[in-house]
């Protein structure tokens, strides 16, 4: 069994120790806003919070969770009422969507640890996770918009 | 999502119930030119249904993958029929598959049609609602309906300030007749179209609560993961079930065409037991297959005399044989794949008596005649549920997937399956963007003016596939033979005036499977004709935008974006220091969208710093979408005219997942201007028509930059990136 903590609440695992943390994350903890899109940390759609820093969760194995913090998009907010997630809305980031909780983890990331983040410091954190719809410049002004607040 | 079934005659509409109580429910119906009712098969595709409580809610005709299609067709629903746009609800049908007939007798996602072919009849429909409400409110009232108005939820008599709320009236208006003539608001009236609003799907899918077809939970359900033939041809010869018994969770291997999906209690587990599944495949004639062997076919169908000639005006022969200048050039573009984020999935439960799908797709009406014959699943007892697309870019018009779940549910009792394919069998399994070459000459005079162009393409044709009978549309369009809209489109239907013109089609069979990617033919065939427009300005020495400007006479909406785009990127004046600039215009999908590019080449590579749009797509329903759209577009289609192909080496897909196929990262991406020409067009689409003129002008201002033309793509194959 593998003990952690996901979004505030503490949840024993049986999944073998090695399995993704995204496969435990949607198909056990029935937590689906974290996306599988590539299964090898190319597209950055599993992104989710560990000790408030970003990994990718479909190689990230569940074993490295054990005693650790683990935060999802559902967990961000109770309501959608994260900084991030206001500038999505407001700037209507999201096309297909499938991405964006993603994008939307990753920038808040980035923001906790730097505020006001330059263009290429947003491009450094933010070159993982694709979008196919290309949403990036919507991307781009809504994390400007998020570190205004 | 509550599952609501209505039959589907006129009758039962009007007495429908819903979970919530009685309900006004008013069917949408197409005009008589689109509508193909069939025996037995009902002709309401859509609905608009009002609750006692008030609740509108519109069960929607077009899969949401991204295009804002949800919003839009809400837009156009909302204003009509005077609903509050603050407590509106949109769905997605989920009936027995033949309530589901559309124009062509199908439902599908495909073609930018979501809003250019459902305006009319959304909004129709709206106003029947709209007066039934409003002939109750009047009976009510006992005055004239003509005193009454319809809006945010309410009829109101203005005179006296009287207010009946929607929900109050339902009850009654469910009694009246549905006007088979309602009249539409004004042009006045019309105040929630032709304006931004926020997307409505835009808060769930910031807090992850979007519903994709991946996402979908039920009771009891199982996981699939499939092991397909990596040649696309081959099928199983043999498969060992013992060798994947004993790992941990699976509960079953199941045979489907061309492979085997493997049944687990987790979908981790089901894909560990598929890679470790003892399957052999069939030896084909595709064994061997390569890229270099596809283009030597391709180049062979360039050279081919069997070709008949097709000649759509004019005669381009004898003027190329006896006129001054002549122009040649040929292109090519590789495969394609699709990338969308969400990778193909779909889950069933399906039994004899049943069977039911959810899933994210742009073809229901695919997945029912793929179930129908595959299976003999009848088309009602099929029930597909429609979730979100987490894309779609054409991928999702197949019905493959639907069938490998149904067939794994059959094979566990009927439990619930979810099968999911990894990336690697989404990118490595197809279906592909058509591979082409293409050769042009044309001819000009003395002006510079091309008096004759003959262009030969040479690929497959994708469009039997979709029922479209080249022959039976050669008759249709004249002398064109060969007419495959899904290979010709943006060629034989360009706008430029052009007196002597030929457009023919060698048809080279491949052993690959081909499938509609955004913007189908107008990918390439933009790329071919706007890059050999830009060799023909050259040739004659004259500005590429005055030369095109010069074969436009009479066409208006081609005149106004380019003029647009011209003076967006102040083309008259000289380009910005370092900057060189590219300029190409496509009508596509009803849509005329004209770009220029500015990008900077030099010894470390190409890069795009901006693109200028200018897009003529009729009334723009939702300006802030069209520009979300044309943005997106231009990242999308950069991402494949820098970097993307498929190639194949012993009859395989040579790739296999983001490393090798990449797109566009962010940091990569061009600033893009959008300007919206209004100018009175009829409605055109617009999640397609921003893709095709990228490619063309990205290369053309590469011309500029290197004096090289790129006729290839991917660009990085013949330029430093």
């Amino acid at each position: 069994m593998t003990a952690f903590t996901i979004n505030g609440r503490t949840v024993d695992v049986s999944a073998v120790p090695n399995t993704p943390l995204l496969w435990v994350i949607r198909d056990e903890l029935k937590l689906t806003g974290t996306k599988f899109g590539c299964g090898v940390a190319q597209c950055g759609a599993c992104t989710v919070h560990v000790d408030g820093e970003p990994v990718r969760s479909c190689v990230f194995p569940l074993a490295g969770a054990e005693g650790r913090s683990v935060t999802t998009i559902e967990g961000l907010s109770e309501d959608g009422s994260h900084p991030v997630q206001q500038a999505w809305v407001a700037l209507d980031v999201p096309q297909c969507g499938y991405c964006q909780s993603g994008q939307i983890m990753s920038a808040s990331a980035l923001l906790a640890r730097n505020p006001s983040p330059s263009d290429a410091e947003i491009d450094e954190a933010m070159r993982g996770n694709l979008c196919r719809c290309g949403t990036y410049l919507r991307i781009r002004a809504a994390i400007h918009r998020a570190s205004d607040v | 999502m509550t599952p609501q079934r209505f039959s589907m005659t006129r009758r039962a509409f009007l007495a429908g119930t819903v979970a919530t109580g009685a309900a006004l429910i008013v069917p949408l119906r197409l005009s008589a030119a689109l509508a193909q009712p069939q025996e037995g098969v009902g002709i309401a595709h859509a609905f608009i249904r009002i609750d006692t409580r008030g609740q509108v809610t519109f069960v929607l005709p077009t899969s949401e993958m991204g295009q804002g299609t949800h919003t839009g067709q809400a837009q156009v629903l909302a204003e009509e029929l005077g609903a509050d746009w603050s407590s509106i609800a949109v769905e997605m049908p989920n009936q027995p598959a033949p309530a589901y007939r559309i124009p062509s007798g199908q439902m599908r996602s495909v073609g930018s049609f979501g809003i250019r072919l459902w305006h009319d009849p959304l909004r129709r429909a709206a106003a029947q609602a709209r007066e039934m409400l409003t002939q109750a409110a009047a009976t009510r009232l006992g005055v004239a309906p003509t005193t009454l108005r319809a809006e945010n939820g309410v009829i109101v008599h203005a005179a006296t300030g009287r207010r009946l709320p929607f929900g109050d009236l339902v009850e009654d208006a469910m009694q009246l007749p549905v006007p088979d003539e309602p009249t539409l608001r004004p042009d006045g009236e019309r105040t929630l179209t032709g304006r931004t609003v926020a997307r409505l799907d835009t808060p769930q899918k910031v807090t992850g609560k979007a519903m994709f077809g991946v996402d979908v939970e039920r009771d009891g359900m199982l996981y699939g993961a499939v092991r397909l033939a990596p040649v696309f041809s081959a099928d199983v010869e043999a498969f060992d079930e013992s060798s994947v018994a004993g790992m941990p969770g699976v509960v079953a291997v199941v045979r489907v065409p061309r492979g085997a999906v493997v049944v687990a209690d987790s979908w981790w587990q089901a894909k560990q037991a598929a890679d470790a599944l003892d399957i052999t495949f069939t030896q084909t004639a595709a064994d061997t297959l390569s890229t270099d062997e596809i283009n030597e076919m391709l180049r062979e169908g360039l050279a081919r005399t069997d070709v008949p000639v097709t000649t759509l005006r004019g005669d381009a022969e004898a003027t190329l044989t006896t006129e001054g200048q002549v122009v040649e050039a040929e292109y090519s573009v590789p495969l394609l794949t699709h990338m969308c984020m969400e990778p193909i999935n779909c889950t069933a439960e399906s039994s004899e008596e049943r069977t039911e799908l959810w899933i994210g797709t742009q073809g229901q009406d695919v997945i029912r005649m793929t179930l129908e014959s595959a299976m003999q699943v009848p088309a009602e007892r099929l029930f597909i549920n429609t979730t979100y697309l987490g894309g779609g870019f054409g991928r999702k018009t197949h019905g493959e997937i639907a069938l490998q779940a149904a067939l794994a549910s059959r094979a566990v009792g009927g439990r619930p399956v979810k099968v999911l394919w990894a990336r690697e069998d989404d990118v490595r399994q197809g279906q592909y963007r058509q591979t082409m070459m293409c050769r042009f000459r044309a001819a000009l005079d003395d002006d510079g003016n091309i008096t004759a162009m003959r262009i030969r393409l040479s690929g497959p044709q994708m469009g039997l596939e979709y029922g479209f009978d080249p022959e039976e549309r050669a008759q249709a369009t004249g002398n064109l033979a060969n007419f495959d809209p899904f290979s010709l489109g943006g060629l034989w239907d360009m706008r430029y005036v052009i007196p002597n013109f030929v457009v023919e089609h060698a048809v080279v069979d491949l052993p690959i499977p081909l499938c509609p990617w955004r913007a189908i033919s107008h990918t390439y065939n933009g790329f071919f004709f706007e890059s050999f427009m830009d060799e023909c300005a050259a040739a004659a020495g004259r500005d590429p935008l005055a030369f095109r400007r010069g074969h436009c006479e009479g066409q208006t909406r081609m005149l106004a974006v380019l003029d647009r785009v011209g003076e967006m990127s102040r083309w008259s004046e000289p380009a910005p220091e370092g900057i060189s600039r590219g300029l190409a215009v496509v009508e596509s999908y009803g849509s005329y969208v004209a770009q220029v590019v500015e990008a900077q080449a030099n010894g470390e590579g190409v890069h795009v710093e901006r693109v200028y749009v200018a897009i003529d797509c009729g009334r723009a329903i939702n300006p802030g979408q069209v520009e979300a759209q044309m943005q997106g577009s231009v990242v999308d289609a950069l991402g494949a005219a820098l970097n993307q192909k498929v190639t194949i080496r012993d009859g395989r897909a040579e790739q296999s997942n983001f490393h090798d196929y990449p797109l566009l990262r962010i940091g990569e991406e061009p600033s893009v201007s959008v300007s919206i020409v209004e100018i009175g067009s009829p409605l055109g689409g617009v999640g397609e028509p921003g893709i095709p003129p990228l490619a063309p002008a990205l290369a053309n201002a590469l011309f500029v930059a290197t004096r090289q033309r790129v006729r290839h793509l991917p660009l990085s194959d013949h330029v430093q990136g």
